[in-house]
């Protein structure tokens, strides 16, 4: 600034000077005479003048630099903001930058620490979006319908399961009033019922609720085992609530087959036990009058005892099958020998009823790799039955075949029995199931079947068979994995 | 005083047999039915005093039965004895609108059916003589 001061001073002075020169010039001419007042007005006032103007252009000339200068480091700050402004230039200039480059330099470690801040804050905004995507991925991934809402009823966060249950965009409808999402116009039954209790939950603050929902609907149906859990903010206020549904309808579905599977057995075991009490009565009132009744009466007390030792049996040997207790001892068995020591067996009950038996053709290779007393109960089972159900002068046909491309081997019993209606058909594995029209036809657990459908498929990984056609007679098979070499060193 | 006619219903052959001897002992006539649709037409047919009817049986129900049986004018009047081998398997509700006169569970006593058999009777004839 000294040397702006210094060069004003200089010019102003010349200036000044100057036009004080031609003043006193004038006045001291104005008194000379002729030839001198003539030099001095010729030769004073050109000279001041020319200083004067000497001097302005000198402070036009440093006025335009300076400006230019000025300009130039303003370009300069605009382009980059960050590096530091170059000197050159007039000592004034160079005194500006270097004023403007000192307060850079103050200002840049500041800078650099909003700059790491910045970073860090960055990092902590891709850190959280993290780990909201997992949270939503671990939420999304939960097999059981979830949904959250906050204070207000609405939505917050709900997964897959839970869009496939109330039939919802689970993905874009955050923010919508539950009760729009779930029930409304397009209510199931239930549905009503879990806004109603997710609301009470809230309204309740009580930490946990569970509740069984019932859904009846068309598309879903089911029982849902439904918690609701409070989410607390500050103090004891509720923030929002956080559901989960749990399908249980298979387990309802098994207590259920449980509970009918008591009350079967009970009736089963109950109907022998009714013969033997009412006839055992009867002996001791005497109320069989001659020998052959009372003989007959001792005969269907015995029998009864029989079913119902058969029965218990069979209800132990199928569930003992079912819940794997029993042990499988597999080796290689011949299901040629096998069948035709079973036949053995039934042979004479066929002769009795004038039933013809149809063996089966000689095989080759037909080993399967299965427990032998198993097998042996499963091919006596589908015989006696066979006999059972065939009429007087019928026949029973035995095939015994081996696909040794699927790797397995079938068995395929054929009567000319009563057959079995197309509706009842698929039931007759069912355990205790009878068909109905055939109860007559013979005694029966309504177990065999079961047991042999629970031997192959559960104890063997096979799988049972059966067609019919009532009047005409049915077939009853089963396949078995073929005894080879890899299954033998098992 | 004529024969009085019992109707048993049961697909169990057994206990039709059993409860057959014991009934005929002691003066009933007796006719029988092994399903639910034969005991329905035979009670038209043949309207017995009082029908023993077993609860399960294939094709139709026992209740099924009670409840043919009471839409029907000839038999809708006739006291029923149901036998039962399923624990709570007739409501009291049922029983009250079928108009059940009893419920017997198996095993039973054929002398226990008897007795009721005759008290039903026995209450059926003082009313219709009031």
């Amino acid at each position: 600034m000294k040397s702006v001061r210094n060069l004003y001073v200089i010019v102003t002075s010349v200036v000044a000077g100057s036009l004080f020169a031609e003043g006193l010039a004038r006045w001291y001419y104005s008194g000379a005479e002729g030839g001198l007042r003539f030099a001095g007005y010729v030769f004073v006032w050109p000279v001041c003048y020319f200083a004067a103007a000497v001097g302005v252009i000198l402070l036009g000339w440093y006025w335009l630099r300076l400006t230019g200068r000025i300009t130039s480091i303003i370009k300069e700050l605009k382009a980059d903001k960050t590096s530091r402004i170059k000197s050159g230039g007039s000592k004034i200039v160079n005194e500006l930058s270097e004023a403007i480059n000192d307060r850079f330099d103050d200002n840049s470690g500041y800078i650099a620490e909003l700059e790491k801040q910045i970073k860090d804050l960055q990092i902590q905004i891709r850190l959280s979006q993290g780990q909201k995507r997992n949270a939503e991925a671990i939420v999304y991934s939960i097999r059981d319908a979830v949904i959250v809402i906050d204070e207000f009823d609405k939505l917050l966060m709900a997964n897959e399961a839970a869009g496939k249950l109330f039939d919802f965009d689970y993905k874009s409808s955050q923010y919508k009033p539950i009760s729009e999402l779930v029930g409304g116009e397009k209510t199931k039954a239930g549905e009503n019922g879990f806004v109603d209790f997710l609301c009470q939950s809230r309204q309740s603050k009580a930490r946990h609720t569970r509740r069984e929902i019932v859904f009846s609907n068309e598309s879903k149906s089911g029982i849902f085992d439904c918690i609701i859990s409070c989410v607390y903010g500050e103090g004891e206020r509720v923030c929002g609530v956080v559901a989960v549904l749990h399908d249980i309808t298979r387990e309802k579905e098994i207590s259920q087959m449980k509970n009918d599977f008591v009350n079967h057995v009970s009736h089963e075991l109950k109907t022998p036990l009714a013969s033997i009490s009412a006839y055992s009565e009867m002996l001791v009132d005497g109320e069989a009058d001659d020998e052959q009744t009372r003989k007959e009466f001792y005969s269907v007390i015995q029998s009864q005892a029989k079913r119902l030792n058969r029965l218990i049996e069979d209800i132990l040997n199928t569930s003992r099958i079912e819940s794997g207790l029993i042990k499988v001892e597999k080796g290689p068995v011949s299901l040629t020998i096998l069948i035709e020591e079973q036949l053995q067996m039934i042979r004479s009950y066929a002769e009795e009823k004038n039933i013809e038996i149809i063996g089966q053709k000689p095989i080759v290779f037909d080993q399967v790799y299965a427990d032998k007393d198993m097998i042996s109960q499963v091919i006596v089972n589908l015989l006696s039955n066979a006999v059972k159900y065939t009429p007087c002068g019928g026949s029973i046909k035995i095939e015994t075949e081996v696909d040794e491309i699927a790797g397995l081997a079938r068995v395929s019993i054929t009567d000319t029995g009563v057959g079995i209606p197309e509706d009842e058909i698929e039931h007759v594995f069912d355990k205790f199931y009878r068909v109905g029209a055939n109860k007559k036809q013979a005694e029966g657990t309504g177990l065999g079947l079961n047991l042999v459908k629970q031997i192959v498929e559960k104890a063997h990984n096979g799988r049972v068979f059966v067609t019919s056609e009532p009047g005409v007679g049915s077939t009853f098979g089963f396949e078995l994995p073929l005894a080879t070499a890899e299954a033998v060193k098992m | 005083m004529a024969e009085r006619k019992v109707l048993v219903a049961d697909d169990e052959i057994h206990i039709v047999h059993v409860v057959t001897i014991k009934l005929r002992n002691n003066g009933y006539e007796v006719i029988s039915a092994e399903n639910g649709a034969d005991a329905f037409a035979l009670a038209c047919e043949e309207k017995p005093d009082i029908i023993v009817t077993d609860f399960q049986m294939p094709g139709m129900t026992g209740v099924e039965l009670v409840r043919k049986l009471r839409q029907n004018e000839t038999t809708k009047d006739i006291p029923v004895i149901m036998l039962t081998a399923r624990g709570f398997a007739v409501e009291d509700k049922e029983k009250e609108e079928l108009e059940i006169s009893e419920l017997l569970s198996k095993p039973f006593s054929p002398k226990e059916l008897l007795r009721s058999i005759e008290d039903i009777l026995y209450q059926r004839a003082v009313m219709r003589n009031k």
